[in-house]
């Protein structure tokens, strides 16, 4: 946990304040933040990130691309994903998961919900 | 006599189409008016949604603020609550710092309950988002309902569309899916 610099990914400025209000309470304490998929390549090139969290749903570069990218790149593929959006139907969700997904949480989100996930992803 | 019973005839159904075609025409312009007030009328409807979105958007961030500043303050006083009952105090005292304590981080777990709530802000902006998509649809529509009826010329400079990210289905209550099916999806 002390390790993790996780990469929050949302074009909400609400939201990604909340995820890291959240992820602080759970304890990880270093969260970098992205508007967008592209906000978020650019991050990664600028940061040593070990964790993404990516909304779905955002302008310039959405977050299902986003993962396709990160999937595609020898550098970062193996970076464990967990996507945190409102989308909440399962056809939805199996896209996701075929995109290379490591889990998935529905907003509104529970802080417990967040935190389980990010360990279950973790200690996979 | 024929030929001229003949000619009364078309002669009357011209009238008469004639007249058709005029009460057509006349129909026709008295759309023109009120389809050219909703074309004027949309974005404005659009423009309120956004302002709603926008908004809502800085009083969130307002209340996020107090909430991080009462979470922080309440921090503190644990802290201080805390070396009260580390020190050598009488078991009288202590229980009282302890239910104090108890207290204070129900605050604490109350304050970020509200903070984990203002997440409607996110899926209530999408929610508007949507309904202002459709309304530009409508506007685009018109547009070119008021082309056709202008004989070709543009009605007049469209407006400029913000650029939208939304899920067309995001609630706040209704998850198609709930997490128990999403983690079996994940587990097979």
């Amino acid at each position: 946990m002390a390790d993790l610099k996780i990469l929050a990914v949302d074009d909400s400025p609400t939201m990604r304040r909340i995820i890291v209000n959240t992820l602080k309470r759970a304890g990880f304490n270093e969260v970098i933040e992205a508007g967008d998929g592209k906000d978020a390549l650019a991050k990664l090139k600028a940061e040593d990130i070990n964790f993404i969290i990516t909304d779905w749903n955002m302008p310039e570069m959405d977050g299902l691309t986003l993962v396709s990218n990160i999937r595609g790149s020898e550098e970062y593929k193996k970076l464990p994903i967990l996507m945190v959006t409102t989308r909440s139907v399962k056809d939805d969700i199996v896209e996701a998961l075929k995109a290379g997904v490591n889990n998935y949480i529905v907003k509104p989100f529970t802080p417990d919900t967040l935190k389980e996930k990010i360990n279950e992803i973790l200690n996979a | 006599m024929v030929n001229e019973s003949l000619q009364d005839k078309i002669k009357n159904e011209v009238v008469v189409l004639a007249s058709s075609l005029k009460d057509i025409v006349d129909k026709f312009n008295k759309l023109q008016h009120p389809i050219v007030e909703s074309h004027e009328k949309v974005p404005q409807a659009t423009q309120q949604l956004d302002k709603i979105s926008d908004q809502t958007e800085a009083a969130t961030q307002k209340m996020l603020d107090t909430i991080e500043a009462i979470t922080e303050r309440e921090q503190d006083v644990l802290e201080g609550l805390k070396g009260i009952v580390d020190s050598d105090i009488n078991d009288t005292i202590k229980s009282e710092v302890n239910k104090l304590t108890e207290k204070v981080e129900a605050n604490v777990n109350d304050a970020y309950s509200i903070m984990d709530a203002l997440q409607f802000q996110d899926i209530t902006s999408q929610q508007m988002d949507h309904a202002a998509s459709l309304l530009e649809d409508i506007e685009e529509k018109l547009n070119n309902i008021i082309v056709v009826m202008d004989g070709g010329q543009e009605a007049k400079e469209p407006t400029k569309k913000k650029v939208r990210a939304y899920d067309p289905h995001a609630d706040v209550y209704d998850k198609k899916t709930n997490q128990d099916e999403i983690d079996s999806l994940f587990k097979q």
